[in-house]
């Protein structure tokens, strides 16, 4: 079922937490709505619940205006940042919940209900676990619940607050690729509102990128990444160096060094964003847009060698290598290097 | 042997000191414990050996005589009558008003978190006088109940009434800050679940709290059967009629009937002691996790 939301306005008090937002999710997809906290996307995602009333504007359901629809009618699935299990149930009562509180003509009879829990078990793989409670499981365990809870109902929409948020590092990498291999079998509408760019890029197929309220780009992840619309997108989906710059004559500079690939722009102040793997580190100056700076730090634990480094204007920067290009290079601290900058992101200083 | 003997003095003393750092001497910690016990000896011990003794003083055919006395089984009828009648229309006010509060967000609710507190903080002649004002028969009501042959004050609905408006609070109060605690998370769920207003208080909300519910049920049913002051204004002292146990105790001792005035004291003592009993035992089941891990890894071969 596609989700539509238009022109939706919420404000608690005097904060407004979403102005004049406009979403269309297609059928089927798999939805992440990205930005940090305050930028209203949890609000977003009640609203189309039905658990939080916006102050102006609709929501619809293939194409149905379905506003005015309690949280009750709307058939959604909601799973909780904190699982929201019923504490008294267990495992198995929890699931069978959504279908033992139908009226009377349309509930299913309990062997249904048995044979429909059974089967969510398995595909949450916790067939062992049916009589537990959920203070007995792990969090990620209380998650799985909580969703095959939520799946129960086959609800047309899937939503999830924050789903992987109050679990421990591994077991949510583990987590949200096994939603994504579920995605991939059920083809569930489903919108999942998260803070963590890696999380939105790996499992989403389209994402939302939100900031104070408004939405700041909507597109697949490598399109998102790549393309960044606006400087709060290019800088929350990764770690970047910022650097104050100019155009002069349609030439951008940094630092007063020429910059590479100086954008089409007309002359004005600008601020340079250049993630830290697109800064390369050479003992020689490459003749342009190098400039000098000493290694402060070196962080060699992980895939990639982060260096922070003291640039000659006196600005912390950081680099990240790949292991091979560290060695080769034989980097030491407060050695003096060169950084060119491969890459970089120039936007107009007043769009920051 | 040598040995073992240097390993084990350091870690000693490393006890003493850590337990020095700690604790105050025991000049300091004997005085104070000998404070706490010469008070609870004085106010609560003392009193309590008293009435058993009293009431026991001329023998135990007499300490029944006077609980069989038809005055003093009246006393005890329409005391259980009121509590029976006060307590469960408490706890359904207690868990509306509650529900509301803990629950939802809506304009005045500091104002209804004050008047919920009233009955606490009026005394309870007060809250007697109230009722007489209101359904005596130079009150405002009184002449048209009168006309209609109805009788609240000096009568039984007039006992109960009082009884309702001290207690209201116990059951509020308890459940007020237990369902602002538990947040709303788990009726948010029931609600996409598909769950109603009325599947989600009984299934969710009310299971979750039921501890804290028995708990306020206890505490307003003691004091619904212990109400001295705002009954004794209403009541009018008919004997064998609107005499409550605490009314009845006070006849009987104004009219010099000392182990009779404490054999019947002592029930209510009895009360309180059940009250302590089942209060303690609440307060320690609430402490348990959701589930027995026995329990629950018993029954899990039978699925």
């Amino acid at each position: 079922m596609s989700i539509e939301v238009r022109n939706i306005t919420k404000g608690f008090g005097s904060f407004t937490a979403l102005h004049h937002v406009d979403l269309e999710i297609p059928t089927g997809e798999l939805v992440a709505l990205l930005g940090p906290s305050g930028s209203g996307k949890t609000t977003l995602l009640r609203i189309i619940a039905g658990l939080e009333v916006a102050d102006a504007g609709t929501v619809h359901f293939d194409g149905d205006d379905i506003t005015d629809r309690s949280a009750r009618e709307r058939r959604v699935g909601f799973v909780f940042q904190h699982y929201a299990l019923f504490r008294h149930m267990t495992v198995f009562e929890n699931i069978a919940f959504g279908l033992q509180v139908r009226p009377a003509r349309l509930r299913p009879p309990k062997e249904t209900i048995r044979a429909k829990v059974h089967e969510l078990l398995r595909l949450i793989q916790l067939e062992g676990l049916a009589q537990r409670y959920p203070s007995q499981l792990s969090g990620g365990q209380r998650q799985r619940v909580a969703l095959a809870r939520a799946l129960a109902v086959e609800p047309s929409v899937l939503l999830l607050d924050e789903p992987f948020g109050a679990l421990d590092a591994k077991v949510r990498v583990e987590l949200r690729r096994w939603l994504r291999q579920l995605h991939d079998e059920i083809h569930i509408t489903s919108v999942f509102v998260t803070h963590d760019q890696e999380e939105a890029l790996e499992v989403a197929d389209r994402v939302v990128v939100m900031n104070q309220g408004r939405i700041e780009q909507v597109g697949p992840p490598d399109q998102v990444y790549d393309h960044p619309v606006s400087p709060f997108v290019y800088q929350f989906l990764g770690n970047v160096n910022l650097f104050h710059g100019r155009v002069d004559d349609g030439q951008a500079s940094l630092h007063h060094r020429a910059a590479p690939a100086g954008p089409n722009l007309p002359d004005h102040d600008t601020v340079v964003y250049v993630r830290p793997h697109f800064l390369e580190i050479h003992r020689q100056p490459n003749g342009g847009s190098h400039f000098r700076a000493v290694i402060k730090h070196i962080n060699r634990a992980g895939p990639v060698v982060k260096i922070d480094a003291l640039t000659e204007w006196g600005d912390l920067v950081q680099v990240e290598l790949p292991q091979e290009k560290f060695r080769e290079l034989r980097l030491s601290r407060n050695e003096s290097v060169f950084l060119i900058p491969k890459e970089m992101k120039v936007f107009r200083k007043s769009a920051v | 042997m040598a040995t073992t003997a240097t390993f084990t003095r350091p870690r000693r003393k490393a006890l003493f000191r850590a337990q020095d750092a700690t604790t105050e001497s025991w000049a300091v910690r004997g005085l104070l414990i000998g404070t706490a016990v010469l008070f609870l000896g004085i106010f609560l011990f003392l009193p309590l050996a008293v009435v058993f003794t009293a009431a026991f003083a001329k023998g135990v055919s007499l300490y029944l005589a006077s609980l069989r006395e038809p005055d003093a089984l009246a006393a005890i009828r329409l005391t259980l009558l009121t509590a029976a009648i006060a307590v469960p229309l408490n706890l359904v006010f207690g868990v509306a008003a509650a529900w509301s509060i803990g629950k939802f967000e809506f304009l005045g609710k500091s104002l209804l978190i004050t008047l919920i507190d009233l009955p606490f903080s009026v005394s309870p002649v007060v809250a007697g006088l109230i009722y007489v004002l209101c359904f005596g028969l130079q009150g405002l009501l009184g002449p048209w109940l009168a006309a209609h042959n109805i009788k609240i004050i000096f009568a039984v609905p007039g006992i109960v009434l009082a009884t309702i408006f001290v207690t209201f609070p116990f059951v509020a109060r308890e459940m007020i800050p237990l369902f602002q605690a538990q947040g709303n998370e788990e009726e948010e769920a029931a609600l996409t679940l598909g769950a109603s207003g009325w599947q989600t208080l009984f299934r969710v909300t009310l299971p979750n709290a039921k501890w804290g519910l028995l708990y306020g049920v206890i505490l307003c049913n003691a004091r619904a059967m212990g109400e001295f002051g705002a009954v004794s204004v209403v009541s009018g002292h008919i004997r064998g009629l609107t005499n409550t146990v605490p009314l009845h105790i006070e006849i009987l001792y104004n009219e010099y009937h000392f182990t009779a005035a404490f054999a019947v004291a002592s029930l209510l003592t009895l009360l309180a002691l059940l009250t302590l009993f089942l209060k303690s035992f609440v307060e320690w089941k609430s402490r348990q996790p959701g589930a027995p891990e026995e329990a629950a890894g018993g029954r899990e071969g039978a699925a």
